[in-house]
């Protein structure tokens, strides 16, 4: 699904390069769980961005759904983020000024799906993450897990076949931050969606499949997961 | 989708309600202001509209060009003209037609023959043709009558005051000046008021005396003649035949020369120049001037909705990742902002007519006339809206949709969108514009206040307090009458002077005649002669500078001149010309005194030279100077004094005072629409500028707590907020200043006595406008800077 080549992502001041990514080269499949894990200023986030298409490479070959993304004008880019790519962040990202309801339907109304598809969508979606009742609450009427729910639910709204998560769970309690990792590997193991997301915590990527380490902006290590006992 | 759009605008609205506040309040001053702009310009275009075939509809003029370059006009033209013009240029006129304006007593009896109403009313002496030129909406008979001497054709207003309802006048009579009755023949509906003649009461011309006189030298204004030209006729086609039609009725040797113009219809109501019969003149360039001051209105008020929204931006910018990374593109985002926009701009129109609706009244008071705000009635006030809505969304709303649709996702999503993206330069820029178009406002508003001080102040040469104006009826019977009045007006206590005159010392009643001095020839230029009796001086407190006041006398055997008469004639020791001849229009008289000069017009104009000698049959005041102390007892008095002497006739009074005030209508309107539009702009920028210090201060809050706990007093810290707008305003008011100078200059050029241009009014517009800045931003910085420095850090 996804092939990187050579990916390299610096920043030049003055003449002098600063690497945030060197020499990446890796290939995710279809109904893959990656976690990409590493310290602070190791290059998770620029990895997972250039994944999402949210920051360009300064040089490599990225491979998406095979076709080459690397140097993808806006139009396809959204047409991608439509149909194929969700996003879950650290922070939630909702927008304040819409309802539950309405920050799930929004993907779906850009996506111009009609309206009754749309309810039947969103109603299941409510269903399934047990937040029917909080529809009409606005997001900070809810609590961070919460919140994160919702913004799993908008992100899968539009069916998307690939996850890309940074840090989902950086802002929550643990109990919270179990809930919402099993959701993923529920997603990941019985729909069959690609998930990729960044974590700071060994438990959290004992949930996947497959780790990514970076160190200093070089993948060192790739290592699978063995199929965890915790379902 | 739009739905929604509408729906997240309104949450967003309300969650800001400062800034919406601010900018709806803003807008919708600047669009009522607009709106009644545009209303009142539109009632102003729409004069003399709506006639069949009015673009082949002309008025003929009158122009005189002088040897010394000066060019005279006027409105009417010598009586023959028509009748000549109708047989030379048949070939291309389909109708001609005179139209003499006059007034007169009407009085109407009842069916008992008691008399039922008596008033003074304007009549118009016109041909059956007129009719043909302009399509009136007849209720009842028709235009041939009017070829009935005796007959005359009414308005429906008229006909309702003389016979309680139109529908009975016909066959009623009506007694014009107690000679002649006419027989109502035709009863026409009401002549709109925006119409340059406003026809009440017409009467054939057959019946106007002078209608066949032969003198091409003599031009009334109250004579106007219309044409209406062949369907397959251009205007440019009648150079050839007028250059004709001049040299065969006028004598080429003339001091000055005359000429024609055809002036087309739609020009009247804007044409300086000259004249015409409802008085309601508005040039085209106070009309432009009055749309751009809206148009900046405008800018203004969208500006500080610029600004805001700008300055916002950055709490949008997560928004406007996470909806990019959704899947919406750009121009989506553009269009859910110009919706916010457009609802803030919708919310503004309400509030905005509103307003208009509310100061309506004034307006209409300010320009004596009935302008309407029924968008029913003008569909076109409705478009405007429509169109002003528009502009005001694009104006205001597209500028910040861009910017903030165009922000990073990446970026926007890490918050590391800063404050100063949406352009802090950009911003800057936009309040020096800002305050700029509010200090060259402030600046005029300034200068014209102090030239209307500066003419009320004007010594004019004449004393013009307590004067009363009567109006004297002069036929031959009533000038019988006049001395015994004049003697009965002087025993009234309170009356200190009495003056029989064709008009006061100033006034916009003037008469020009071609003249020669101590028998030589025509002078090249005319003298503006004033005729009156011996008590005109006195009664005027007019200053003799050589020689001596004239004798009592009915006719003209000896004139007064003024000061500019002489130094026209190039004699420069007044005393010199006492003796000398005037011969004008076969009379010669000598010159007996010399006056100062004294203003005789408005101060747009300069002093004419003037003659003044007694001639009872043009008396047509009784100039009454009052004990100012005991005016209206007084004139309660006089009043019934002249009913006893003129029982036939309608008592007319006025003052000199007002009637001179009243030249200065268009600077007073001037004045106080340049008074209200800068209070408008002031107050919409600093609201702007207090949203943008508000902005400024929530942003830096962090700032000052940091530089606070370093020690910063709460001084340097509202200093440090202050600081930048300070400048902005000051770099205004140099952006300002020439702008300004420009504009008042030229402005005051249109004044023959005028101020010179000081710094004063520009260094007081810097002042006013830094020491408000100052205030307003110092409000809330202050505030900013006493705030709880703990609230501030411990977030962080």
């Amino acid at each position: 699904m996804i092939q990187l080549k050579n990916i390299e992502k610096y920043y030049s001041s003055k003449g002098i390069k600063h690497y945030v990514l060197r020499h990446v080269t890796t290939t995710i499949k279809q109904g893959e769980f990656v976690s990409i894990m590493g310290p602070s200023g190791a290059g998770k986030s620029t990895l997972l961005n250039i994944l999402g298409m949210l920051e360009e490479p300064t040089y490599g070959n990225y491979e998406f759904m095979d076709e080459d993304v690397t140097n993808l004008n806006e139009r396809k880019r959204i047409e991608l983020y439509r149909n194929h790519i969700g996003f879950v962040f650290q922070a939630y990202h909702l927008i304040d000024e819409m309802t539950v309801y309405e920050n799930i339907e929004a993907p779906l109304l850009y996506k111009k799906i009609g309206s009754s598809e749309r309810k039947s969508r969103i109603a299941d979606l409510l269903d399934r993450f047990n937040i029917v009742a909080k529809k009409d609450l606005f997001p900070n009427q809810l609590s961070g897990g919460q919140q994160q729910l919702v913004g799993i639910a908008r992100a899968l709204a539009a069916q998307p076949s690939i996850i890309l998560a940074d840090e989902p769970t950086g802002n929550l309690q643990s109990a919270q931050a179990e809930e919402i990792m099993q959701l993923f590997q529920k997603l990941n193991k019985e729909e069959g969606i690609t998930i990729i997301q960044v974590t700071h915590s060994e438990k959290n990527a004992e949930y996947g499949n497959r780790i990514l380490h970076i160190a200093d902006g070089v993948v060192k290590d790739d290592v699978a997961v063995r199929d965890s006992v915790k379902i | 989708m739009f739905k929604l759009n509408l729906k997240i605008a309104w949450r967003n609205l309300w969650k800001n309600k400062g800034y919406t506040f601010i900018n709806i309040l803003g807008l919708s001053i600047g669009m009522a202001s607009c709106i009644l702009i545009f209303i009142f310009i539109r009632y102003q275009m729409s004069f003399d509209e709506g006639f069949k075939n009015e673009d082949k509809i002309y008025r003929v003029v009158s122009t005189w060009d002088y040897a010394d370059g000066n060019q005279f006009s006027s409105q009417g033209v010598p009586l023959p003209l028509t009748p000549a013009m109708r047989n030379d240029f048949s070939p291309y006129i389909e109708k001609i037609s005179a139209i003499q304006q006059s007034a007169g007593l009407i009085k109407i009896k009842d069916a008992a023959g008691k008399e039922r109403l008596k008033t003074i009313e304007s009549v118009f002496y016109l041909e059956p043709d007129f009719f043909e030129i302009f399509n009136y909406n007849w209720l009842s008979g028709n235009y041939n009558s009017l070829t009935d001497p005796g007959n005359v054709v009414i308005s429906k207003e008229m006909a309702n005051k003389f016979f309680g309802d139109w529908k009975n006048a016909l066959g009623k009579s009506i007694n014009f000046d107690g000679k002649i009755n006419y027989t109502v023949s035709g009863v026409i509906d009401d002549v709109a008021e925006n119409n340059s003649i406003p026809l009440k009461i017409m009467l054939p011309y057959k019946s106007f005396k002078d209608r066949n006189m032969t003198n091409w030298g003599s031009v009334g204004s109250n004579s106007e003649t219309y044409i209406k030209l062949k369907s397959n006729v251009n205007i440019e086609t009648l150079a050839g035949p007028l250059k004709s039609f001049l040299k065969k009725y006028y004598v080429e040797n003339a001091p000055g020369k005359e000429g024609h113009l055809f002036q087309p219809l739609t020009d009247i109501h804007y044409n300086e120049k000259f004249g015409n019969f409802s008085g309601r003149i508005m040039p085209k360039k106070q009309l432009w001037g009055l749309a751009v001051i809206g148009f900046f209105l405008m800018v203004t008020a969208s500006i500080n909705f610029i600004n805001l929204a700008t300055a916002q931006a950055v709490s949008r910018s997560k928004e406007v990742g996470v909806r990019k990374v959704m899947g919406s593109q750009r121009s989506q985002l553009v269009t859910q902002f110009l919706t916010e926009t457009l609802t803030i701009v919708l919310i503004s129109l309400l509030i905005g007519s509103v307003l208009t609706e509310i100061a309506l009244p004034g307006m209409q008071s300010l320009f004596d006339s009935k302008i309407s705000f029924s968008i029913f009635q003008h569909p076109i006030i409705l478009v405007f809206m429509l169109l002003l809505v528009v502009f005001v969304s694009l104006l205001a709303g597209f500028y910040p949709a861009v910017v903030m649709s165009g922000f990073n996702p990446a970026l926007a999503i890490k918050n590391k969108i800063s404050a100063n993206t949406g352009g802090l330069g950009l911003r800057k820029i936009l309040v020096v514009v800002q305050f700029a178009i509010t200090v060259t406002l402030i600046i005029g508003t300034l200068v014209i206040l102090q030239q209307m001080k500066y003419i009320r102040e004007q010594p004019l040469g004449f004393n013009p307090t307590a004067i009363a104006m009567v109006d004297l009826p002069n036929d031959s019977l009533t000038t019988q009458r006049f001395a015994t009045f004049k003697t009965q007006l002087k025993q009234v206590p309170g009356v200190e002077e009495v003056s029989f005159c064709r008009t006061a010392p100033s006034s916009q009643n003037n008469n020009g005649s071609s003249f020669s001095y101590n028998g030589g020839k025509d002078a090249d230029f005319q003298v503006n002669t004033k005729n009156a009796d011996e008590d005109y001086l006195k009664t005027f407190d007019l200053k003799l500078v050589a020689g001596r006041n004239l004798v009592k006398s009915d006719t003209i055997n000896e004139y007064l001149v003024n000061e500019t008469l002489l130094k026209k004639l190039n004699v420069r020791n007044p005393n010199e010309a006492i003796g000398k001849m005037i011969s004008m229009g076969g009379m010669k008289a000598p010159i007996v005194g010399v006056i100062q000069d004294f203003k005789n017009k408005s101060l747009h104009e300069n002093i004419d030279p003037i003659l003044i000698g007694a001639l009872k049959p043009r008396f047509f005041y009784a100039a009454i100077k009052l004990n100012s102390k005991q005016m209206l007892g007084t004139m309660k008095t006089v009043e019934k004094i002249w009913q006893n002497t003129f029982p036939e006739s309608v008592y007319n009074e006025s003052f000199l005072n007002e009637e001179i005030n009243n030249y200065y209508q268009g600077e007073k309107i001037m004045g106080t629409l340049f008074k209200v539009f800068a209070g408008v702009i002031i107050f919409i920028s600093f609201i702007g500028l207090f949203g943008l210090i508000s902005f400024v201060a929530t942003q830096r809050t962090k700032e000052v707590a940091i530089r606070k706990v370093l020690g910063a007093s709460t001084i340097e810290l509202v200093k440090m907020l202050n600081g930048s707008f300070l400048l902005m305003v000051f770099i205004a008011n140099l952006v300002a200043w020439p702008l300004a100078y420009l504009f008042v200059s030229r402005w005051l050029s249109g004044f023959a006595y005028r101020i010179d241009i000081s710094i004063w009014p520009f260094a007081l517009a810097m002042l006013i406008s830094m020491a408000i800045t100052l205030i307003t931003v110092s409000i809330r910085s202050y505030k900013a800077a006493v705030a709880n420095t703990i609230d501030a850090l411990k977030y962080e």
